[in-house]
This record gives structure tokens, sequence and C-alpha cells, in this order.
């Protein structure tokens, strides 16, 4: 479990150039949740979840983050045992990936914190099988090679090693072609199964509406609250209010409902939707 | 005379030790002035490698591009080649060379050798295209994403280029910036006669193109008008998928609803209520 509490963070205190990203806020994660944030561009999500593993140090009577049962205001963290709790993804992660070969990189987080040679290589072996690589013919290849869906593989592993009990995906799916993007949400519920807690920030409303059970809809960095998607996608005023893009299935269910044809308007899927069409159009 | 030609143009480049991957496989298609295409196809079908070989950062292994008749090959060509087709690549931070926004994009007509005032109106002229004439003193580096895609355009449009190549420009904003550039997209294209080859992994965007090339392993896969949606195949096979209007009404489709191949959600949402009208009457 996350908690956050009264979190403010600015960027160049006492300079001309001061930015206040975070003000005030207030969010709890739970174990197992599939956690949302959205926002646009500059809204804070970004500089929120890194408070989650410590790389953002919380400043002076700024609030706290709680992981667990690790205050990370307090004066000393673990930051070891942080780290491998919570994983972390930042986007595009296959700019990070550095050894010369996907298993010396994967094995690098566990070798950091001192498991043997063979627990990481362990490690390092599961992680990549589980990412839907071979790992007989993959783990001596430099990771350069690879294409950049492999690529994203590799650097998901890497965090996977870890065997983190919470992930926090940056935009997994940025970049990739409607396939990439599939297979890796559907990577990502399958880590999900070892790895109960899930947080990512997406551009992607139609991910969100599809994935999360909760979202948290940031604005310059405020939390404009915490809503499940059919309340939030259901709700043309939420909506507004937030600044939020609508995924394509509602945006379709909201023209139809202005043209005149009723279908309930919180669709999340295509399958809803279609539902919903095969019903209006056989009352026709 | 084509604007644009490829004539089965073919490149690899050298992947691992002594590999070569074929990056494209006897390409030909032929672009005119004023046209919006899409090219559309997954990761690593070759879509950036052909953008590189249009205005000659690279040159075929063989076949040839020709630009208004010159070859790429040609160095003598390529200042010209360069003035005539400009890229806007992924990263707007990677395309930023300057500390303000109107330096930003005076640096190419700069490097064109262009009288100071004929520089400052083209300047001008490309940040108010592009709505930033208010940002004109700012540092790129304060903008928003889209912001900063629609500086990169500016700098590309003040070389006054006869086409533009959009290289995935929009893959990394947010739905409001991806918004901003297809909206500044399609009014330099309508406005200015420019030709623009938009390449992207948003079928809702390609479906706003007039004219679709599919990639697939390198090699053209199809190429056409909007009556490609009528056969899905052509993109399923490419990896990709349908918008999401088209995959529903083909649904529909399959339970006796045809509502023909709308290629908008507003199209999708109005011939349902047409098909309702029709039922109800």
């Amino acid at each position: 479990m996350i908690e956050v509490k009264h979190l403010s963070f600015v960027y160049s205190p006492k300079t001309p150039f001061t930015t206040q990203a975070l003000f005030d806020i207030n969010l709890k994660i739970e174990t197992g949740d599939f956690f949302g944030i959205i926002g646009s561009t500059g809204a804070g999500k970004s500089t929120l979840v890194s408070h989650f593993n410590a790389l953002t140090k919380i400043q002076k009577n700024s609030g706290t983050v709680i992981v667990e049962d690790m205050d990370l205001s307090a004066k000393k963290v673990d930051l070891n045992k942080l780290r491998a709790k919570v994983g972390m993804v930042f986007q595009y992660p296959e700019h990070q990936l550095f050894a010369d070969t996907v298993l010396a990189d994967v094995m690098f987080g566990p070798k950091n914190i001192g498991l043997s040679g063979a627990e990481a290589e362990e490690r390092a072996k599961r992680a990549i099988e589980l990412v839907g690589l071979n790992y007989g013919e993959i783990a001596e290849r430099s990771p350069f090679e690879l294409s950049g869906g492999q690529k994203r593989r590799v650097a998901l592993a890497g965090v996977i090693a870890m065997q983190p009990e919470i992930l926090v995906l940056d935009e997994p799916t940025a970049g990739l072609d409607p396939r990439g993007k599939r297979d890796i949400m559907e990577l990502v519920l399958r880590i999900k199964e070892s790895c109960p807690t899930v947080i990512m920030i997406s551009h992607n409303m139609d991910e969100i509406a599809e994935y999360c059970n909760k979202i948290a809809v940031l604005k310059h960095g405020r939390v404009m609250g915490v809503f499940s998607p059919r309340e939030l996608f259901g709700s043309e005023e939420l909506l507004n209010s937030c600044g939020v893009e609508l995924p394509l299935v509602t945006e379709i269910a909201v023209k139809l409902n202005e043209l005149g044809v009723n279908v309930d308007r919180s669709v999340l899927t295509e399958d809803e939707l279609f539902e919903q069409l095969k019903k209006a159009v056989k009352d026709a | 005379m084509p604007f644009l030609e490829f004539k089965d143009v073919e490149y690899s480049y050298v992947s691992g030790e002594d590999e070569l991957t074929k990056a494209l496989n006897k390409v030909s298609f032929a672009v005119e002035r004023g046209e919006f295409i899409a090219l559309v196809g997954c990761n690593g079908s070759g879509k950036s490698t052909l953008a590189r070989l249009a205005n000659g950062l690279i040159t075929p292994d063989s076949g040839q591009v020709l630009v208004d008749g010159m070859p790429t090959t040609d160095k003598s060509a390529l200042f010209d080649i360069r003035k005539k087709i400009g890229i806007v690549f992924q990263n707007p931070d990677n395309q930023m060379v300057t500390t303000i926004v109107e330096d930003d994009v005076a640096f190419g007509p700069e490097n064109l050798g262009l009288p100071q005032d004929e520089i400052r109106a083209r300047v001008d002229w490309a940040l108010k295209s592009v709505g930033m004439q208010d940002y004109a003193t700012s540092g790129p580096f304060r903008l928003s994403g889209g912001q900063k895609q629609r500086v990169a355009i500016a700098g590309v449009l003040a070389i006054k280029p006869e086409l533009m190549i959009l290289d995935e420009a929009t893959g990394m904003l947010d739905p409001m910036g991806r918004r901003e550039v297809l909206d500044v997209v399609k009014k330099l294209n309508r406005d200015e006669n420019m030709a623009v080859i938009m390449i992207t992994h948003f079928m809702e965007e390609a479906a706003a193109a007039d004219r679709i090339i599919v990639l697939n392993g390198g090699a053209k896969q199809a190429d056409g008008g909007k009556e490609l949606f009528d056969t899905p195949e052509v993109f399923e096979s490419a990896g990709l998928d349908l918008p999401l209007y088209v995959r529903l009404s083909r649904r529909l489709k399959g339970i006796g609803a045809d509502i023909g191949c709308p290629l908008s959600s507003d199209e999708f949402a109005r011939a349902v209520a047409n098909l309702k009208g029709e039922g109800e009457e």
C-alpha cells in the first residue's frame, strides 16, 4: 500500500525559476489496485510517482509518502529495501539498457542488492521468460541488436527481476505500434499476478479505461479526484472539470446519444459498446 | 513529373556482426505536390528509413530516389533537395538548437543565406502558422510537448519546403498535443498546398489522410485511398489495427446492420443514427 499525505513539491526553490509542481497531494493506493494516473503534460504525474521510490526526496515540511511500513520523509530511509519493493519503469525504458548482454543487464539490479551470481542469474532467467522472451536465444545477445519491442521487454525484465510488490509504469506503451501496445498491456497483466499493485501513468485513455480500477486525475499539480473508470468516463461534468479526454469508445457513445441513439455512455471497452450497439440496432 | 519518386529502392543496414538487415525491399511510389499521405506500418517495417531516404540523409543501395527530378545521390543537388523536403522527428527535445524560440525557427532560413528582412518575415509567418507567435521570445525548454513540436514544425516550415514528412511526430505527445499538431499540419496542407507524409501508428490519424501507404517488413503492401479500409486484411497482415469505428462497423455488418465504412467517430455515429431512422420509418 502507498499512502500520500499532504505532499507538495517545488522545483528550483529560492531561485527565479521556482515552480511548484505538486500541491498538497493526498492519495491511497491499496494492494491489488491497478491504479491509473492521468493528466496533461506538466500536471505533475511523473514528479509524483518519482517520490514512490525516493528518487525525488521529500522536501522539508512538505508532507510524506508511506510505502507499506516505510515513512519516506524519515531522516533515514532504507533505499535498498524500498527500491526492491517498488519497481519503476520510466518512459522509453529501452534507453536505459547499458550492458553487453541481455542477461548482464537484467542481472544488474539483483546483484546490486547483494544476491549471489547464481541467484541473480536464476531471477534474471525467470524475469526474461516472464516477459515472453526466449532465454536461450536472447540471454547472450547485445540488447542493442534487438527490436524496439524486445528492448522494452528486456528493460521490463530488469525491473521484474527485483521481484517488486509495487510496479510503477510511466507511459509503458508510448511509441509502440498497436500490436506492441496490446502485447505490453497483456504482459503487465501477467506481471500483476505476482506483483499485486500496479500504478500506471498514461495518456492513452483507451488503456486507462480498459485496465485500471481506480484513476487519479491530476491537473496543475493538484489531485482533482480519484474515480472508478465508469464514474469518470460516464460523467460529462467530471470530464470537463478535470480536463480529461474521452476514450474513443466513450466518445462514440456520447456522439450516438447526441444524435438520439440511446446507448449507455459509461461503456469502457469495444465489446461493451458493441453490445450496446447491437441492442440499439435491434430496437430499430 | 511527380514531386517525389521512389524507384525500386532497396536499403540495408548493418545489425550485429556482419549481419545485414534489409530495411526496404524494392519500394516504388510517387508523391504529387499537395498530397496528404499517411505512411503506416508496425515497428521495424521501414517507415523511418523511407523518410531518411526521401531527403538524402541516406541513399539507396539500389534503385533511385528523385526529388523534383534530382537524384538524392547527386551531392550537388542535396542542398536544394533539403530545401524542398523537411522532416519533423519524434522527440521535440532533440530538435531544438537554440535557447529562444524565434532563433530556433530562424536557424533554417539563416542557413539558406536569406536577407535579414526575409528571415524575419518567414519566422513570423511560420510561428503564426503554428499558432506560436506569442512564444517567439520564450525558451523552448519551458514549453509543453505539443508546443515544442509546433515550434519544430515552424522551424521546418520557415524553409518553405514543398513536402513535410512527420516521422511519428505526435508519438510522444498527449492527446491534446496530438490534436494541435494534426490540426496545424492539415491547415498547412490545405492553405499552402504543402504535401505531407505523416508516419504514424495511430490508425485514426491515418484515416484522416487522402492516401495511405502500408509498409510491411520493408515492402510496400498497399497504396490507395480510403477504400483500403474495405479490405482490412491489408492492415491486419501488416500487424496493424483498424480504427475503432471501422472495427465496429464490420462487427455490425456481421449481425446484418450495414452502415458502410465510416472513417471518423462523427461519421460512425451519423451512420448508426441513419440506420435507426430508416428502421423506425
